[in-house]
């Protein structure tokens, strides 16, 4: 149906596709997976015409083509479901089903009668039952998605691609989407799913592709590729390939019966967070194990109070934080470092010196007043220690390197002198000299007595840097490796381990 | 969400709740105002006998009968009349003018409904449709608009209720859709500033024009008369400044702070309303002048306007009747009773100045 | 070598783009200062800048409120209105003195800010919806308390308005303090340096840990009490309390005086320094126009002019 060989993209600094063959037959789901960075969006977007690639043919319905906007793609049936729905929530299903191309009837006025009838019949062809005339918001979000499949299948869409379409829905929504996706593959629709939720891709899918640094590693059916295969496809890691050398690095020299300085007990959030249980010892590097998507980040948001809970319990150093508040997880003495550096983590407009000082304002302040003076001692010890390379404390933190924007933001949070640590992915982007000089920090501060979380997509950095690994999936915990079980692989089979007892709805 | 923020939101709200509560019944509560030298503004109401019409009923030019109106015969004591004023009563005209009806209509024992738009004319056409449904009889309208009134007029036609608009006209067919205009001729007012501005100056100098707002008619008219009696009768006044001060007092204090500065020389200054003038007052005070230093010449006739001769700071000041009661029942009674009545009816408008101005300032509103 | 001099040709650009953005509002009171000594008759008198100066203070007092507000990429378009209620609470309380009845019509600008903070940091309302329905709010509230303008006798406020000290207007005076106040605070203390971070990023600022609702709280409720202290000021100056009238269009020339001062509308920026010398240039060009007779609609136009100007500069900054 829709094939593309040689494909090569590149974006501002990356090579984000380099020889990528991918085919989407009809009649067929086809699983594209991979992980952060490995090219997947890019992918899509070339598909759908949103970037042009570099080199490579296209070819749709065995004539070649080249989309040089997302409507042409459109207009030659590929259409894209993202995440959000992009549709107008305030106007009625039948006019969203409809939109840009409403029957009309004498003088060109919508024939609001014919439009419902036909809205209806659609949807009940795909069985989905709901009342058309109802404005869009009214209905959940994924009866919201439904409608827009149902749209692009109106439009005589014959490729369909489904980025991540299951990442909001509820269990039940889930089941009523896949029903959905099977009637589309017997009408010979082909279906590109993107996914991370590993049981999904199983359950649905009939082909797969793993793409990793913008190549792609794999392609065949799915059901030849066993789940523990497939994870190691898309971590880049071999089975079987140990490196014992970084693991015993840190054995033995953690004080493993102390106390531990942070218990986090039974945190949920609704379709995000299972009652995740993580605790963390003085000293002690433990690292977040999973998959994109598994509640890695929503974790460790959840443990600093950014991203408020349901239900749980966070204890730092025996005393109960109030959830949901990040003043008061900081005042117990936890601190994060966010994964989005740039939108969550510096204040770009502000100088080095304010961005390092910015948490621990209160306390180098009397009276509301700051005292400068000190400020500039914490400064300098802080762009000293870290070796932070700026022009000076008064440069803007935006126009440095993401190396020493993040070392401003680690600088930030040592400066609050804390006790728990969560770092959320802090060398991606950054280059390879600061990268190691992030990491030899991060070794020096538990040797310090700090704990520390630690949430890496590169295996390699998670296994070599941590005590201990927490697995995640789709978020819950699924086990804990210790001691000599710390190991890419073992944390590969946890990830892919089929889960007991099936789907848990 | 966090079971944390709906508690602390309600709690927020709560706060803000009290927190407004509590600072109303303060306001309300012991609210102490300066005692106001000014006085009881109704208790001398009545000094003024109302308005007298510039030209006589039924004179030079069209009216109107009841016959050719359509409609019966009525008499006013046991009929209802509405009044539908169109701004908030903020300011001394219209405060004057919805008292001078009230006092009218109790005066003579008819009833009155009153309803006001609060300077919103889709609530004024809702009004008036509110008062022919509560049964009025005749209606009296301050309107806002000129324009929009054919739904209210179709109402009123069908049942043959006899309209009176006070103190601006309406787009319509007089004798047709209403029977009569009564208000203020405005190029007139302009001219008789003229004359006090060249009794006070001598016919002599440089004066300035504070203009009302723009794009309002009332503006355009007191500026037309203003120059063009100028011209005519005084050649030797030359019009060096016209500066909007937009009908108040703040902005007629600074554009004349402006204008002292760069023209030391002014003789006089034509403020288009009382409140520019006494802006232009507070400028000259601020600027060291001395009353009559610079001859000021404005229109309305509020108190503080008048109060301003006696104290030596304006030279005069053309009034703008606002007390339409009397002859607006005197209209609808005649009509009603059949006799022709005329279509626009100008009302005479008094005038201040040194000379009358102690004795009649109790007239001023 | 062309790319060479193509590079540098775009840093002079961004140079000469980020000083005019800088320094192009004292620029521009500069030229136009030079121009009315050439141009406008008795232009260079100490009695024509001391009116200039008594003219600025009120617009200049509300402008440093709303700057806190445009900091926090929020904008307080209430200040006209709370003016009105601050004017309206003097007038009602006067009879309890001066000092008094002051203290309550600031407490009332604090209210109107305390509210339009809440709705803005707890409830989550858009800044320019939230201080709209105070704007409606504190106006109807005003026309209310005090339904038809009142005159002011109290010599104490009447000494406020006119009076001066060392031949400097009491107006001016209380100006210029609140202006160097506010850029102390911005410069020096907690609350400042809190705030620029959470009008530059606000996610950056929560996980900080900074107390962002009620920094939040704090910046509408200066822009309040701010806007109530220039509606005391407008009434000493005025000797009158005028609800109705007082404040009408504040909210446009604050926006535009911060605007023009390089303070940018997209917050974690307030440039006090910038804002007293925006709200001096268009008293500067509202007075030249006056001056010199020219049509009202072109002090509109000419402001207009002003603002697109900023703007402009603005953007293309951000833009890169």
């Amino acid at each position: 149906m829709l094939t593309v060989t040689g494909l090569c993209k590149t974006l501002p600094g990356v090579r984000a596709l380099s020889e990528v063959d991918f085919t989407a037959r009809a009649g067929e789901v086809h699983a594209l997976v991979g992980e952060n960075g490995a090219g997947k969006s890019t992918l899509i977007k070339v598909l759908t015409g949103v970037y042009q690639p570099d080199a490579g043919e296209m070819t749709h319905d065995g004539a070649p083509v080249r989309f040089a906007t997302p409507s042409q793609a459109q207009q030659a049936g590929i259409s894209t479901i993202y995440q959000e729905v992009n549709l107008v929530p305030l106007m009625s299903v039948a006019r969203n089903l409809f939109l840009g191309r409403e029957p009309r009837g004498r003088l060109g006025l919508i024939d609001f009668r014919r439009m419902h009838r036909e809205a209806e019949e659609t949807l009940r062809g795909l069985g989905i039952r709901v009342d058309v005339r109802r404005p869009l918001r009214e209905l959940g979000v994924g009866a919201q998605q439904m409608i827009a499949l149902a749209r692009a299948v109106a439009v005589d869409a014959r490729v369909l691609i489904m980025d991540e379409p299951t990442s909001s829905l509820e269990p039940r929504e889930v089941r009523t989407l896949f029903g959905v996706i099977r009637t589309l593959r017997e009408r010979g629709i082909a279906v590109v799913y993107v996914s991370h939720r590993m049981d999904e891709l199983y359950e649905i899918c009939d082909a797969v592709t793993v793409l990793r640094d913008g190549r792609v590693v794999h392609t065949g059916p799915l059901a030849e590729l066993d789940r523990l295969r497939l994870v190691a496809l898309m971590l880049g890691r071999e089975i079987g390939e140990v490196r014992r050398e970084g693991l015993t690095k840190f054995t033995g020299s953690r004080d493993t019966t102390a106390p531990p300085v942070l218990v986090a007990e039974n945190l949920r959030v609704r379709q995000r967070l299972h009652d995740v249980s993580v605790s963390l010892r003085p000293g002690e590097v433990v690292g977040l194990g999973g998959l994109l998507g598994s509640g890695r980040s929503e974790t460790a948001k959840a443990v600093a109070g950014a991203l408020p809970v349901d239900g749980g319990r966070i204890v730092v150093a025996g005393e109960p934080v109030r959830g949901g508040s990040t003043a008061a997880a900081i005042r117990a003495g936890v601190s994060l470092l966010p994964e989005d550096r740039k939108t969550e983590g510096i204040v770009p407009g502000l100088s080095v010196r304010e961005n390092i000082a910015l948490a621990a304002l209160p306390g180098l302040s009397r009276f509301g007043l700051v005292d400068d003076a000190r400020v500039d001692r914490i400064v300098d010890t802080f762009m000293k220690r870290l070796r932070i390379k700026a022009a000076g404390p008064h440069q803007k933190v935006g126009e440095l390197s993401g190396g020493n924007q993040q070392k401003v933001l680690l600088a930030r949070w040592l400066a609050l002198h804390p006790k728990v640590l969560l770092l959320d992915e802090p060398t991606r982007g950054i280059d390879v000299g600061a990268k190691a000089e992030v990491q030899a920090l991060v070794d020096e501060l538990a040797d310090d007595g700090l704990a520390v979380l630690l949430i890496s997509s590169d295996t390699e950095e998670l296994i070599e840097g941590s005590d201990r690994v927490v697995v995640l999936k789709d978020g819950a915990v699924v086990r804990e490796l210790t001691g000599d079980a710390v190991t890419e692989e073992e944390l590969m089979r946890a990830i892919a381990a089929v889960p007991a007892g099936g789907h848990d709805d | 969400m966090k079971p944390t923020a709906p508690l602390r939101r309600t709690c927020a709200r709560t706060l803000l709740a009290a927190g407004l509560a509590t600072s109303l019944a303060l306001m309300a509560g012991c609210a102490k105002s300066e005692d106001d030298s000014g006085g009881d503004q109704a208790a001398t109401q009545d000094k003024d006998a109302g308005q007298v019409v510039a030209s006589p009923s039924g004179g030079s030019g069209p009216t109107c009968a009841l016959d050719a109106y359509g409609g019966e015969k009525l008499d006013l004591k046991s009929a209802t009349v509405g009044f539908s004023q169109s701004e908030k009563e903020a300011n001394p005209f219209r405060i004057a003018e919805t008292a001078s009806l009230k006092a009218e209509a109790q005066k003579r024992g008819v009833k009155l409904l009153t309803a006001n738009a609060q300077s919103q004319f889709s609530k004024q056409i809702s009004d008036v449709q509110d008062l022919i449904a509560k049964g009025a009889d005749l209606l009296v309208i301050a309107p806002l608009n000129s324009d929009g009134w054919e739904p209210v007029l179709r109402t009123a036609a069908a049942k043959h209720i006899p309209i009176v608009t006070v103190d601006r006209k309406i787009n319509a067919t007089a004798c047709k859709d209403y029977v009569s205009f009564i208000g203020s001729d405005f190029v007139e007012q302009g001219k008789r500033a003229a004359d006090q501005m060249i009794a006070a100056t001598g016919g002599k100098g440089e004066i300035a024009i504070l203009l009302g707002a723009a794009g309002n008619n009332v503006t355009t008219e007191r500026t037309k008369g203003f120059e063009d009696r100028i011209a005519e009768k005084a050649p030797g006044l030359k019009i060096v400044f016209r500066q909007t001060a937009e009908f108040a007092r703040e902005k007629g204090q600074s554009v004349t702070e402006n204008l002292i500065q760069s023209k030391p020389g002014i003789k006089g200054v034509y403020a288009e309303n009382d409140e520019m003038g006494l802006g232009a007052v507070n400028a000259l005070k601020g600027a060291g002048k001395k009353p009559g230093d610079v001859k000021i010449v404005t229109i309305d006739g509020t108190r503080n306007a008048v109060q301003g001769i006696v104290d030596g700071w304006i030279s005069g000041v053309i009034e703008s009747n606002p007390r339409f009661g009397p002859l607006a029942f005197q209209t609808l009674d005649g009509f009603t009773q059949g006799r022709k009545v005329a279509q626009d009816i100008v009302i005479q408008d008094g005038s201040y100045t040194g000379a009358n101005a102690k004795s009649d300032l109790g007239k001023a509103y | 070598m062309t790319e060479l001099s193509l590079a540098r040709g775009t840093v002079d650009r961004d140079r000469a783009l980020r000083l005019l953005q800088d320094y192009g509002v004292y620029g521009g009171v500069v030229v136009l200062l030079l121009f009315n000594f050439v141009f406008t008759p008795h232009f260079a008198s100490a009695e024509n800048f001391r009116t200039q100066a008594v003219q600025v203070a009120p617009v200049l007092i509300v402008a440093l409120g709303m700057a806190l507000a445009i900091g926090t990429e929020g904008v307080d378009l209430s200040v006209g209105s709370v003016m009105a209620l601050s004017t309206s609470l003097l007038s009602l309380y006067l009879g309890y003195g001066p000092w008094v009845a002051t203290l309550i019509a600031v407490a009332g600008g604090v209210v109107s800010g305390a509210a339009s903070g809440a709705l803005v940091a707890f409830v989550g309302v858009q800044p320019i919806v939230a201080t709209l329905s105070l704007m409606v709010a504190a106006r109807g509230l005003a026309l209310v308390l005090l339904p038809q303008l009142k005159d002011v006798h109290d010599p104490g406020l009447t000494a406020l308005g006119s009076g001066d000290a060392l031949g400097i207007p009491y107006l001016v005076l209380i100006a210029a303090a609140l202006a160097l106040l506010l850029a102390f605070v911005m410069r020096r203390s907690t609350f400042g340096r809190q705030l620029l971070a959470i009008g530059d990023s606000r996610p950056a600022a929560r996980l900080s840990g900074l107390p962002v609702r009620r920094v939040l709280v704090v910046a509408y409720v200066c822009s309040g009490a701010l806007a109530a202290i220039a509606g005391v000021l407008a009434t000493a100056r005025l000797t009158a309390s005028d609800p109705t009238s007082l404040g009408t269009l504040m909210e446009l020339s604050a926006i535009t005086a911060v605007v023009v001062g390089g303070t940018p509308l997209g917050g974690g920026r307030v440039r006090v320094g910038g804002t007293v010398a925006g709200a001096v240039l268009i008293q500067l060009l509202t007075t030249t126009l006056i001056k010199h007779d020219l049509p009202p609609s072109w002090t509109q136009i000419a402001q207009a002019v002003v603002i697109v100007g900023a703007v402009y500069a603005a953007r293309e900054r951000g833009r890169r």
